[in-house]
């Protein structure tokens, strides 16, 4: 059961497990890659929130947006300032895409900033459950309260989606 | 009261929740769940130009090396191993970048299931340094996105526990029995054939490999034969006939691997902690795939 702390635990000398096993790495061509899957990434999150991450604006789609101030949300969850670690990792050499998606532009006027969006029921649908009743006409509408939230959302839009 | 001494374990673990390994719900969830985390297709034919299988076979065995140098946790393995098959599912990617992507999914999956995962920088050395910290995290960020951020895959372990609970095993052979088991489990990982296997049928396969290989030296189950692949088929709701099969299969793998294990021995070096062995030879730990 007992194992030592990872500390504790370095690099054996010469471990045979230290090694490169597909020749020299062109370090070029991993920025390039990287920056085109992350560019991908960038807008496959675009088609999908119908949101530009990199100008933070809402597009034309199925999601309503809207702005939201003071949600209490932990700091975590909020575009950080600059932090030290950041920039020792090469935060300063990011292109600007792929950083404003996945770790939230620096910003400062965003700093206390969330957006809200909300699923935009389709014209030609029926409304959910009972027919009639007040309110059911909204009853497709959900509200979240953050991005952080997507997961529920995501698939509330893809059982929205097949319905025909 | 009484005073304890000693030196504390800085690897801090939860105990077993009976909650969760005692219900049969998380078992079902679990089994309705695992198909979610499944390579999208088998990617050689259909994804991949540049990278071969014997690649992947080689990318799989350093980091399987790697896992057992840090003493990672059984499941970091498996789970790197999950990450690496469904981003090469999606992403034509270049040898070149094989060993990178390998480094960046064992990463993940440390930082996932260890209480002291993984280093950038110890990674990074593990590749002789053909690669630099900077680009691990870069491109830790393009695999969680192409993976989804959905990083909590299922793997075979997450089954152990609730299948051996069913077995009419002595609990003073289950260690042992879990032990080979989850050998078994890293071995199907390194393994391309076992990618597209649900996790669960992995999972029983190697309890019911490694009941039987243990069996041949000592007395560990009441139960063998049909009668076992039987019940474990049961516990799972896995098909017979695939059980019995993925079985077999686990077996000739462990069979090739021990070959190679012995080829390599003529070749000189043996492995450190070899004689910290049980008496069947079923512990790819010490096999030099």
């Amino acid at each position: 059961m007992s194992e030592p702390s990872r500390d504790a635990h370095q690099i054996p000398r010469g471990s045979k497990a230290c090694r490169r096993l597909f020749g020299p790495v062109d370090s070029e061509q991993l920025r390039r890659d990287c920056d085109a899957l992350m560019a991908s990434c960038v807008q496959e999150a675009r088609e999908r929130w119908n949101f530009d991450f990199v100008t933070e604006t809402p597009l034309e789609g199925d999601f309503a947006w809207e702005r939201m101030r003071g949600l209490g949300l932990p700091k975590l969850y909020l575009p950080a300032g600059p932090r030290g670690t950041r920039d020792d990792l090469g935060g300063g050499k990011w292109p600007s895409t792929s950083s404003a998606l996945l770790q939230g532009t620096s910003q400062e006027d965003h700093v206390d900033l969330s957006l809200s969006c909300t699923l935009v029921p389709h014209s030609p649908e029926r409304p959910e459950g009972s027919p009639g009743g007040p309110g059911t006409s909204q009853g497709r509408k959900r509200r979240q309260t953050s991005m952080t939230d997507f997961y529920h959302s995501k698939r509330r839009l893809i059982s929205s989606k097949r319905k025909p | 009261m009484e005073l304890l001494c000693g030196e504390v374990d800085p690897v801090r673990r939860a105990v077993p929740d009976a909650n969760l390994l005692h219900d049969d719900r998380v078992l079902q969830n679990l089994l309705t769940i695992e198909e979610r985390y499944l390579p999208q297709c088998s990617y050689f034919k259909c994804v991949q130009k540049d990278i071969q299988p014997y690649m992947r076979r080689m990318v799989a065995t350093w980091m399987l090396e790697v896992c057992e140098e840090q003493k990672c946790e059984e499941e970091v393995f498996p789970l790197a191993i999950n990450y690496l098959d469904r981003f090469l599912a999606g992403v034509p990617t270049p040898k070149t970048h094989l060993q990178l992507l390998g480094a960046v999914c064992m990463f993940l999956a440390s930082k996932l299931k260890e209480t002291i995962p993984l280093t950038a920088e110890k990674l990074c050395i593990y590749t002789d340094n053909s690669v630099k910290p900077q680009e691990l995290l870069e491109w830790e960020l393009v695999v969680l996105g192409k993976l989804k951020w959905n990083l909590a895959a299922v793997t075979p372990h997450d089954f152990i526990e609730h299948i051996l609970r069913k077995l009419p095993q002595p609990s003073e052979k289950l260690s042992l029995i879990r032990k080979h088991a989850q050998t078994f489990i890293a071995l199907c990982a390194t393994d391309f054939k076992f990618a597209m296997y649900p996790p669960s049928m992995i999972a029983t396969g190697s309890v019911g490999a490694a009941i039987c290989g243990l069996q041949q030296d000592e007395d560990v189950s009441s139960l063998t034969g049909d009668a076992l692949v039987d019940l474990l088929a049961k516990i799972t709701n896995t098909d017979v006939d695939c059980l019995k099969a993925c079985q077999e299969q686990i077996e000739v793998v462990l069979l090739n691997s021990l070959q190679q294990y012995r080829q390599d021995q003529g070749d000189g070096s043996k492995s450190e902690d070899e004689l910290d062995q049980a008496s069947t030879p079923t512990d790819v730990r010490d096999i030099d795939l």
